[in-house]
């Protein structure tokens, strides 16, 4: 608690930075274009072998319930309507409040991961695995490697929920706070075009 | 001493590179791979038509293998400078890497051996480059914890200079979920995500030469900057 004190005045100024700054450090951003990029890779590939069997595509297409992929994309939208509501809490001082926030959001999440499991339960039921044909194979590749995204956000989201209860006036506790609501975001943006790409494209 | 020795060690990865260039793509041909798709006519044919080439370039890779092991303990030995980072992921790293180099020594050995009697069935020449793809291309764990355990190490550095730039944590964590698609070759003879394939093969090589340059940067300015003591 007494560091805490010792540095406040100081984290006063640092939560009311210029609002031009790049959010978290800037490592994290190193992170997030080389893991979008690699996904941009994925998106293509998929693109490229839909192209190549467009009638088998949108037949199995038509076996997903897209209900779930829209009830996922709510969810997930929420839970990062969540984060930025905790980031604003954050810099309000309102470190208590945050970390709800961020339990709510890291809720959405577990959420979005029963659906998920529910999902592949059912196909698995069907008789549809990744073996079955090339949209399913691609379907739980790009979904599974989606999902580890998440999964490993859940993580994160439960320190930020830990930091923000102890009080984020900490040396670089904003700055993993920033870092860490960008990576949340990214899981949520990817998912936005994910979502479309399969479960809709016609 | 103790900075030349490391320059060694730094240098030693760049020869590294020099051979499994010259021997891995240019003698045996390796790159990119034969096609896990083919039958073993096929495979037993690529290897008779390149027996020197292949047995050849497999002495060369042995050699580039072993100039990995001292860029290794120089990553090591730099995390063991860095101040709160606990010893443990210093160690980790290093058995991380010691594996990575024996996951690609044992390939080096399958494939001199199936190069080595081009008579025979050639079902059993198709098993061992099998096993040897598989092995050097698909056991990812070694190198994830690799680079979990450097990314961890940076991130936890309180050094008043810092020993890497932090962004080097998050290559390194990027590496990690770079090496995930290669786990899926398992399942498939053809396409993205078979051992020649862009997302399974491609993917993972690209993320692991942006890696290795990165760290030989970094392990550079490291060098540099370090106070003899």
């Amino acid at each position: 608690m007494m560091s805490g004190i010792e540095v406040t005045a100081d984290t006063r100024v640092a939560r009311s930075r210029a609002e031009r700054h790049l959010p978290g450090e800037e490592g994290v951003w190193v992170f997030i274009m080389g893991d979008m990029v690699v996904f941009a890779l994925f998106f293509a590939v998929f693109v490229w072998y839909r192209g190549l069997d467009p009638v088998l595509f949108s037949e199995s297409q038509a076996t997903l319930n897209a209900g779930y992929g829209l009830f996922n994309t709510c969810l997930l939208l929420t839970s990062s309507w969540f984060v930025v509501l905790a980031m604003n809490a954050v810099r309000r001082d309102l470190d208590r409040q945050a970390a709800l926030l961020f339990v709510l959001a890291l809720l959405c999440g577990l959420g979005f991961s029963l659906i998920k499991v529910l999902e592949y339960s059912e196909k698995i039921a069907a008789d549809l695995t990744p073996l079955s044909n090339d949209f399913y194979m691609f379907y739980y590749i790009l979904t599974g490697l989606h999902f580890v995204h998440v999964i490993i956000g859940m993580v994160v989201m439960l320190f930020m929920a830990l930091l923000a209860r102890r009080g984020v006036s900490r040396s670089g506790g904003l700055s993993f706070l920033e870092g860490g609501a960008s990576y949340w975001h990214m899981v949520d943006l990817l998912w936005i075009v994910l979502f479309p790409l399969i479960y809709l494209m016609k | 001493m103790n900075k030349s020795a490391q320059y060694f060690c730094l240098w030693s990865a760049a020869a590294m590179g020099v051979f499994v260039i010259i021997g891995w793509w240019l003698l045996a041909h390796f790159v990119p791979p034969p096609s896990p798709g083919w039958t073993a006519g096929e495979i037993a044919e690529f290897y008779v038509s390149n027996l020197t080439g292949i047995r050849t370039g497999m002495i060369f890779m042995l050699v580039g293998a072993g100039f990995f092991i001292p860029f290794i303990a120089l990553i090591s030995s730099q995390m063991r400078r860095m101040e709160h980072t606990p010893p443990v992921l210093a160690y980790t790293q290093l058995l991380g890497g010691s594996m990575s180099v024996m996951i690609i020594l044992i390939p080096i050995m399958l494939w001199t051996t199936a190069a080595f009697r081009p008579e025979r069935n050639p079902e059993i020449t198709q098993m061992l480059n099998d096993a040897a793809w598989l092995i050097t291309a698909m056991t990812f764990s070694p190198g994830i914890i690799q680079n979990l355990s450097i990314g961890l190490a940076v991130l936890w550095d309180r050094s008043a200079k810092r020993i890497f730039p932090r962004w080097v944590a998050y290559v390194n964590f990027w590496m990690a979920l770079g090496f995930l698609p290669a786990g899926l070759m398992t399942y498939f003879k053809t396409g993205p995500f078979a051992w020649n394939g862009l997302l399974a093969f491609w993917l993972p090589l690209v993320a692991f030469t942006i890696w290795f340059n990165v760290m030989f940067i970094a392990l550079m300015r490291a060098i540099r900057e370090q106070r003899d003591s």
